[in-house]
């Protein structure tokens, strides 16, 4: 069952007979190798961020996803005190992540986020571009001296932005599976809700659906899988699943639910990809790279070439229909 | 159920600075009615506040007899183009389809004979061979068309548009016209943000001028003249606009020079 | 380890000297930049491009883990080209996905971030278990390590922040037009695009210097902090630019004095914890601190001037009115009278009452409060304000004579001298009001 030695091709190949067999039943979730741990956990993850991704692209909001990324580890910091002195909960290692502390956490830190940033501009009158980054940079920075203080070690701050995926766990996978079912369950409950609220507040308004819950809604929804994802990609580069996806799908449909589905084949394809070729790298040249680093490489040239050579929208298309009605103007016939 | 829509001693306010001051006038039911001023009048905010989007920090707003929370959902409101993000992945069948959520509730979908209403209502804009359109390739008149439709769909008694005659041909500007004198002669009542003070005694029977304060309202035969254009647009209002300064200056806890 | 550092040791001890110094003139090149990059609104950019810088560091230092072994002087400035070289291309790539793919701002921003960032850790992962010393060099980057600085970037550091310190000062204005109105400024016909593209290069220059000492992810607060401060203490741009290096370079002391000290003194309050603060982050949250106290304290614009502003308008608002009742009436009248006549609470009251006596409006004789003549006199103006505005309204706005009331009770205590001048002037110096009450005359 190990993927030890295989280069890419053989770890796709293993991987989707491994996954025709777990269908077939010939398989159990007990013994799964930690490359299909990896996988799975990062489509999960993937889709998660391209759900909740699409909306916070078409809001403009992905300043304030990117804000709460950094207030997470003041949210999980506090979470934590509030777990040992009111519940009594002993916390082993700081960044296990279990369903208790994400709840909580996310939950603080996304009210955190939202609320200092417009006590800021509102009422300090703050420009709304400074109060974001404001509050956000520094919760960090005292999220960083708090971690320092309580656990000592000031090098815990890297593994926040990128994780640890090659110490994913099984457990891992229940966190993840967890926030994939909720993201789909809310966007496919709350889809028109999102749908108004994202392209005509006014109507909304109107409409008597709430701005200020949805806002709130998506913004928890955000938070909580930012935090579910620390362990596998670490903060900063969730905003990477949460923000190219979505606009490399804008780049082939015009249409919100292709948009979204595609959003999520292509995270879910690219986690697949990064995993098989981290397998590569460490196999056949011996080299042991990050495997979050490696999908978003992966996200980015998808993306890229999506601009290169999509249908209708992608560079050489236009290009191509360019030149093509150039010379159909100049020869009419 | 009265014939009257009210407007009684409407003040609204913005950042503490008072945009429309003591607003009072009354509109029969079934006029065209053009909303008349200078820029920063409160012309937009007149409508926002009416419609229910802005709480106005005194007066009251009497629909036939029913305020506008009552009338929330039964108010169309076909906003101004240049405030639309017409990049957004949405057809045109989904958003005149929005006319229906406000009745949906939270966790209901649209039914087999509500998508056939929206046909139905597209239809008789034509607008049905657009539906799966993208919004982003409809013409300026077609995308008029669009928030009409939706209005249309929830059923409104009362219509606000927030200038519809910006940047337009005369086609979709006879189009526009049409679609005013077939709502009218439906019941309707229409209110109209205008910026053409040529073409007001066209398009409305109803005018109402403001700039801040209300300088008239009433038919458009008798109210529309030079003087109270004058009032409208001309100077004598600057020391009201002087003051009104300094009232929200010292509200928000900032220095006026004495 | 037992005495706290005193704050001029920080200059002249060997260890602490670079890392002082150099976070200084970091915070000092940050702040200036930091005004520009807020007065266009576009202060998240900053956010963008450190994250963009990482990339960069990695492959420069992999190159000097292959190639410059022997020649360890030339690190920091193959660190410094390298990562100038990705932040510019990311700045590239965001006008790119902003201008050709009507991508938002917001989005590509964070796009770049997150990808350039994403990019530099695969990279810098090739080192992470062959050559782990190397790794470290990189990972520092991320939160910074002011503590290792030496003379060589103090040097290079002063250098660049003159450059900028000088860019400022001799197209200070072409900044300040630009900044309000581009598009009018290209029109004058100055050389807008060079200019834009100079000091994106400069604000890029910046964040490298800086995110030696704060790191990649903190530098963006730099690059805000000290320009929101200095807004709240002055409109004019190029006070701005000078409260804001102040502040910078205070931050940068300030930072690197608590990051030792507080050390030092948790050490012996609590030697099990063993802790050792961080630099770059005390460096910004001290930074926040002061651009949180601007905002709160500051003297036109802070929140607590306001809301004191704010009440004492109210209270002016109630002496005036009670000078106005009492002038009415024409008796003196004692304080429970006063009460309750206005319905105020007896402690305002109280207040309200030797505010007035001290402003010599009235005096008390035999427990009763009498108008002064200087009372007196106060209150007819305010009764002409009243009256004046009144007429104001009914003659020249249309308004019906049972509806000006309201206003002019609010406008009495607003009205400025200019405006009654003005007032009386179009008005022609009225002598009756709309309900036909005597107007007082201007100066009795």
């Amino acid at each position: 069952m190990s993927y030890w030695g295989l280069n890419f091709f053989g770890v796709i190949k293993h991987f989707f007979y491994t996954f025709a067999s777990f269908i077939a039943g010939n398989c159990s979730i007990e013994n799964l190798a930690i490359d299909e741990i990896q996988v799975l956990v990062l489509v999960f993850i993937g889709i998660s961020c391209a759900l909740i991704g699409s909306f916070l692209v078409l809001r403009k909001m992905t300043m304030l996803a990117n804000s709460i990324s950094h207030t997470i580890l003041i949210g999980i910091v506090i979470a934590h005190v509030i777990l040992q002195w009111f519940f009594f909960k002993d916390i082993e290692k700081p960044f296990q992540i279990d369903m208790q502390l994400l709840m909580l956490a996310s939950f603080i830190s996304s009210l955190l986020t939202l609320f200092l940033t417009d006590f800021f501009n509102r009422v300090l009158k703050l420009q709304k571009d400074a109060s974001i980054g404001l509050v956000f940079t520094v919760l960090f920075a005292i999220g960083i001296v708090l971690v320092t203080i309580f656990t000592r070690n000031s090098h815990i701050g890297s593994e926040i932005i990128m994780g640890n995926i090659d110490m994913v766990h099984k457990d891992d996978l229940k966190i993840a599976l967890f926030l994939l079912l909720s993201n789909v369950l809310l966007t496919v409950v709350f889809f028109k809700e999102y749908l108004i609220t994202s392209f005509d507040s006014n109507f909304a308004k109107l409409s008597k659906i709430s701005n200020w819950a949805f806002t709130y809604l998506l913004l928890l929804q955000t938070s909580a899988t930012v935090i579910g994802a620390l362990r596998a990609v670490g903060v900063v580069l969730v905003l990477a699943l949460i923000v190219i996806p979505p606009l490399t799908a804008r780049l082939y449909t015009n249409r919100l639910r292709s948009m979204i589905l595609l959003a999520c084949l292509t995270s879910a394809l690219g986690a697949i990809i990064a995993v098989a070729l981290s397998r590569h790298f460490l196999s056949v040249y011996g080299l042991p790279l990050s495997t979050a680093g490696l999908v978003v490489v992966c996200q980015f040239f998808i993306w890229g070439a999506s601009v290169l050579f999509a249908p209708k929208k992608g560079v050489l298309a236009k290009y191509f229909f360019n030149a093509v009605s150039r010379v159909t103007a100049a020869n009419p016939s | 159920m009265k014939k009257q829509i009210n407007i009684k001693n409407l003040t609204v306010s913005y950042d503490r600075k008072p945009v429309i001051w003591d607003l009072d006038f009354s509109i029969p039911r079934q006029s065209c009615v053009g909303i008349i001023g200078p820029n920063g009048a409160g012309k937009t905010t007149l409508v926002k506040t009416m419609i229910g989007l802005l709480e106005p920090l005194s007066g009251e707003i009497d629909f036939f007899g029913k305020d506008n929370v009552e009338m929330k959902g039964k108010i169309g409101y076909v906003p101004q183009r240049k405030s639309i993000d017409w990049d957004f992945p949405i057809t045109v069948f989904e958003v005149v389809q929005m006319g229906l959520y406000s009745t949906l509730g939270l966790f209901k979908r649209p039914s087999r004979r509500e998508k056939e209403r929206v046909l139905e209502v597209l239809k008789s804009l034509k607008m049905d061979q657009f539906a799966d359109c993208h919004i982003g390739d409809l013409s300026g008149g077609q995308q008029q068309r669009l928030f009409v439709a939706r209005a249309l769909l929830q059923d409104a008694d009362v219509f606000f548009f927030d200038e519809p005659f910006v940047c337009i041909d005369k086609t979709t500007e006879q189009l526009i016209i049409d679609i005013f004198k077939q709502l009218v002669s439906e019941g309707k009542t229409l209110f109209v943000v205008h910026h053409d003070l040529n073409t007001v005694k066209n398009y409305f029977d109803t005018v109402v001028m403001l700039n801040t304060r209300l300088i008239a309202a009433g038919p458009v035969e008798k109210v529309y003249t030079m003087e109270n254009l004058t009032k409208t647009f001309g100077q004598g209002g600057l020391i009201f606009e002087e003051a009104l300064n300094l009232t929200s200056k010292s509200q928000e806890g900032l220095k006026y020079n004495e | 380890m037992n005495k706290l550092i005193p704050f001029w040791e920080f200059f002249t001890d060997p260890v602490l000297q670079a890392s002082t110094i150099s976070s200084m003139l970091m915070c000092l090149a940050s702040s200036i930049m930091a005004v520009i990059v807020f007065i266009k609104r576009r202060s998240l950019i900053g956010e963008a491009l450190s994250h963009a810088t990482y990339p960069g560091i990695a492959l420069s230092v992999l190159m000097c883990a292959g190639l410059f072994t022997k020649a360890p002087g030339v690190f920091p400035f193959v660190l410094l080209i390298g990562a100038l070289i990705s932040s510019l291309l990311g700045m590239r790539l965001i006008t790119f996905m902003e201008e050709k793919l009507s991508v938002k701002s917001d989005s590509a921003l964070c796009f770049v971030l997150s990808t350039f960032l994403g990019f530099g850790v695969f990279f810098a992962s090739r080192l992470q278990f062959s050559h782990p010393i190397w790794f470290q060099k990189i990972q520092m980057f991320l939160y910074g390590q002011a503590a290792t600085m030496l003379s060589i970037h103090v040097i290079l550091y002063a250098i660049l922040t003159l450059i900028i310190a000088l860019f400022v000062v001799f197209l200070f204005y072409q900044i300040q037009a630009i900044g309000f109105d581009k598009m009018y400024t290209k029109v004058l016909g100055l050389r807008v695009n060079l200019i834009e593209s100079l000091t994106l290069i400069l604000i890029v220059i910046a964040v490298v210097i800086g995110i030696r000492s704060v790191g990649v992810v903190l530098m963006s607060g730099m690059l805000i902090a000290p320009a929101a401060a200095a807004r709240q203490l002055t409109n004019n741009l190029s006070k701005m630019f000078l409260f804001s290096g102040f502040f910078g370079v205070i931050s940068g002391f300030l930072g690197n004095y608590f990051s030792v000290n507080l050390s030092i003194y948790l050490m012996q309050v609590r030697p099990l914890w063993r802790v050792s603060l961080p630099t770059g982050p005390m460096i910004l949250i001290v930074a926040a601190c002061i651009t949180f106290l601007c905002l709160i304290l500051a003297p036109n614009r802070g929140l607590v001037t306001r809301l004191y502003r704010r009440q004492k308008f109210q209270l002016k608002v109630l002496r005036e009115n009670i000078l106005k009742e009492m002038y009415k009436t024409g008796s003196g009248q004692s304080f429970i009278q006063l009460g309750r006549r206005h319905r105020i609470f007896a402690p305002i009251l109280l207040i309200v009452v030797c505010l007035m006596r001290l402003q010599g409006w009235i005096s008390k004789e035999n427990k009763l409060y009498i108008l002064s003549d200087k009372g007196t006199k106060k209150a007819c103006r305010i009764i002409r304000l009243h009256r004046l505005w009144e007429v104001y309204l009914y003659t020249h706005l249309g308004y019906l004579a049972e509806n000006v009331h309201k206003s002019a009770e609010e406008m009495e205590h607003i009205i400025t001298p200019n405006l009654e001048k003005k007032l009386s002037q179009l008005l022609k110096d009225p002598k009756l009001d709309p309900h036909d009450q005597i107007i007082p005359a201007g100066d009795g």
